[in-house]
């Protein structure tokens, strides 16, 4: 039994680990190059566009920094924008479903035709273009981080076990009360669900915002900008960057996770 | 009885479309008494639709903004269908060969998990410049990220077919193809048709903003151009609220064909309208 | 007791089964568990959770493989009875396809076992007739109330014309009006088909009121702990329910438990 789950562990992480050794050799030998046609200059060799990170890693910084201030900026707001959705449809049950229902169309919106209007709603907030540049990007991440919060949390607030609302009339308590004693650690779960889905989401939201941006900095501006001047080497690079806090961030969120929900998995 | 929550259901959403639109007006109101150039910052409803249906010509050739827009859509989308269907042949063959071997699901898993998470929007400039053409690119970007949603759903549908399911078919002595056409592949129908409700308007999101990268004659396109000032404003304004409208025509489509191809689910929907 | 000469149609010897936990430690389902049944028995296997009647039902028709211990069923092995789909299963959930029609749901074991069009035809029409559905062949399941959907099931395991039916707790998501009615149903169209019947069930009295014998299984681990023989006449009626012979045979399982 235990040689079972000690070969169960290998294939799991070795099998995957293989294969990802076999690309990255198939990448650095060129074969990739070959299969798909192109060459090293728009296609760089991993171990080149490693060392670009290593070397100019320091004035990469301040482009990371503003990129994830970005998105963890709009993911907190819309977050937070989101909950408070989901417990006005919560409360006002029969309007907030409804409504809730339109709220996933809102994804269809293309956040490409958002961010260049954000930017003409942010142009009188400040003289500086740094200040509202930023917050039209926030912005832009806010609305995309929004909806699926607002989903899950309506769910999480009013798909409570059965039963256990007639539990609490019983026991005399106010709407208050049941709010706060059953609903809201009822959703905590639900709230989870829903990072999982916006966490991707704000990164991809703050590299798509900075393409539009008058402010010219952060990771996605980067790799357009790049891009345009022809050095690809660097695009990659940041490229790679943007993959890497997406996963990051999205570890991150897997360790908190599982910390605050630890008790709460069916054994 | 049902019906009437149906109906009132159907009411109650159309107050709400209502309501958006009288918050807009509001803001809009407020943005035309306030700034100098309202129709950059916040135009009002009518003003766009009434623009949409102009038969003023606004370009040289003589298009009009509807046929304008129909005309770049119409680029547009079919790059977007073309990729969204190869996302949905190459995520749902995925899905198969990963429940079919445990080879191929253990060394895929890990690596589904990390598209989800990477930026794939992000990397539309670096793909347009290996494909080189903005259609193939438009393609491959909506290929991709309808690959996911559709993969992973679609194996959560094979997984989640119960034990007596299984047992069942098994006690029948039903072999591998017996068992995928008779029972796996119909139990996961469903959440395969979640993974294209929320991969639809995704393709077409990402064929658009393909389109912003380069010129051409896609919605993207004329959507920059409007906003660089090259033709009217409204341009860009028709784009935004065309492509939400498509945008959430193709998530309500999606449902359409399901129902379409489900008859059980259209018929148990029947009965409980006439039942109650 | 007379004895019959016939060999079993069922025989279980010796059957073990050890499963692994999600930890990996060895968990005994069976012990040693040994029955004999004969042609056109009604037998129960009567136990609370984690007795392994549900595990002996499914190592009965290969659906599991026993650590140790020989079964054979018809003189074959599990494995080749089931392959000549000589087993109708009735499950604990209906486990109807809800994209197929109570008709279509009926032809699927038909349709693998490869039956010409106009015999899977008259058969279903033949089973619905039997479970009492005629007139919702073109319903869904979806349609259908519990009771009605666990009648689906059982015509579905007639429609191949089993020799040997096995049913696993077949009624126990039914409420108690709904079971009693079933249990009526179940004996009826046993009488009429003649077939070898095993019947896994937690309730006492619907064991003691359908079966022929009772085998009694003990959990941890699960054990054959008494074979209880149901004397009560048949055709079994719903009066008898209430008489003084039926409340001693139940009172008799319920003290033949060992150890819970």
């Amino acid at each position: 039994m235990k040689s079972k789950a000690i070969r169960n562990v290998l294939t799991t992480v070795g099998l995957p680990v293989l294969f990802g050794v076999i690309i990255f050799t198939l990448w650095q030998t060129k074969v990739l190059h070959a299969l798909f046609g192109t060459d090293e200059i728009i296609l760089p060799l991993p171990t080149r566009i490693g060392s670009i990170i290593s070397d100019n890693f320091t004035s990469m910084l301040p482009q990371i920094t503003s990129t994830l201030i970005v998105a963890l900026g709009g993911l907190v707001l819309g977050s937070i924008l989101g909950y408070f959705i989901g417990v006005a449809g919560a409360v006002f049950k029969k309007w907030g479903m409804a409504g809730l229902t339109i709220v996933p169309a809102s994804n269809a919106i293309p956040l490409v035709a958002l961010a260049p209007v954000i930017n003409n709603w942010t142009r009188n907030l400040s003289g500086v273009v740094d200040i509202r540049s930023t917050v039209a990007k926030i912005i832009t991440v806010t609305i995309f981080c929004t909806a699926s919060m607002s989903v899950n949390a309506y769910r999480g607030l009013t798909e409570v076990k059965p039963f256990s609302e007639d539990l609490f009339a019983s026991y005399g308590s106010s709407k208050l009360r049941m709010f706060f004693k059953l609903r809201l650690p009822n959703s905590l779960p639900y709230v989870f669900t829903a990072l999982r889905v916006s966490v991707p989401s704000c990164v991809i939201g703050a590299v798509v915002s900075e393409y539009f941006a008058e402010q010219v900095i952060g990771v996605g501006r980067q790799i357009r900008e790049n891009i345009v001047k022809g050095q690809f080497p660097t695009a990659w690079a940041y490229i790679a960057i943007a993959c890497a806090m997406g996963i990051l961030m999205y570890v991150i969120l897997l360790i908190v996770e599982s910390i605050v929900l630890k008790n709460r998995r069916a054994r | 009885m049902l019906n009437k929550i149906k109906s009132s259901k159907g009411i109650v959403t159309a107050v709400w479309v209502l309501g958006l639109m009288v918050i807009w007006e509001i803001c809009a109101f407020i943005v035309g008494a306030t700034q100098r150039t309202p129709i950059n910052v916040l135009p009002h409803l009518y003003q766009i639709f009434g623009s949409f249906f102009d038969p003023k010509p606004i370009t040289g050739s003589g298009d009009t903004i509807a046929t304008l827009v129909f005309s770049s859509a119409a680029e547009t989308l079919s790059r977007a269908l073309i990729g969204f269907v190869i996302g949905m042949l190459l995520g749902y063959a995925l899905a198969l060969f990963m429940n079919l071997s445990h080879i191929v699901e253990k060394i895929a898993f890990p690596y589904l998990m990390i598209i989800q998470m990477i930026p794939i929007l992000g990397m539309a400039p670096i793909v347009l410049s290996i494909t080189g053409d903005i259609s193939s690119a438009r393609i491959v970007i909506a290929a991709i990220l309808t690959f996911y949603p559709v993969s992973t759903n679609t194996l959560a549908g094979f997984k989640s077919v119960g034990r007596e399911r299984h047992e069942l078919m098994k006690s029948y002595g039903a072999n591998k193809f017996q068992l995928y056409i008779k029972m796996l592949i119909p139990s996961a129908m469903s959440y395969f048709f979640t993974g294209l409700k929320i991969s639809a308007p995704m393709a077409i999101t990402a064929s658009i903003l393909v389109d912003t990268l380069q010129g051409g004659n896609g919605l993207g396109c004329m959507l920059s151009q409007s906003l660089k000032g090259s033709m009217t404003r409204f341009v860009f304004w028709d784009i935004v609220i065309f492509s939400a409208v498509i945008g959430v025509l193709s998530f309500y489509l999606m449902g359409v064909i399901e129902r379409a191809i489900s008859p059980s689910k259209r018929k148990a929907k029947k009965l409980n309208n006439g039942k109650d | 007791m007379s004895e019959k000469v016939n060999v079993p149609e069922i025989s279980v010897k010796n059957v073990s089964m050890v499963f692994s936990d999600s930890k990996g430690n060895p968990v005994q389902a069976l012990k040693d568990v040994s029955i004999d049944i004969q042609k056109g028995e009604f037998i129960s296997l009567l136990g609370p959770s984690g007795c392994g009647k549900s595990t002996l039902l499914r190592i009965v028709s290969d659906l599991l493989t026993p650590t140790s211990g020989e079964v054979t069923v018809c003189g074959k092995t599990p494995k080749e009875t089931r392959l000549e789909q000589k087993f109708g299963i009735v499950f604990q959930n209906p486990v109807l396809l809800d994209w197929r029609t109570v008709r279509k749901n009926i032809r699927l074991p038909l349709e693998m076992m490869k039956v010409p069009k106009e015999e899977q035809a008259s058969r279903i029409e033949q089973v619905l007739e039997l479970v009492g559905l005629k007139e919702f062949g073109n319903s869904y399941p979806g349609q259908l109330s519990g009771g009605m959907q666990q009648r689906v099931g059982i015509a579905r395991a007639l429609a191949i014309q089993p020799d040997i039916l096995l049913m696993d707790e077949p009624f126990s998501a039914l409420d108690e009006f709904t079971r009693e009615k079933l249990n009526d149903d179940v004996l009826h169209i046993w009488r009429k088909t003649n077939k070898t019947v095993l019947f896994v069930t937690h309730n006492i009295s619907e064991s003691v009121y359908m079966s022929d014998r009772i085998c009694v299984l003990s959990p941890h681990p699960g054990r054959l702990s008494a074979i209880v023989d149901v004397n009560l006449p048949r055709p079994r009626t719903p009066e008898m329910r209430g008489t003084p012979e039926f409340a001693a045979l139940v009172e008799k399982v319920r003290n033949s438990f060992e150890g819970i």
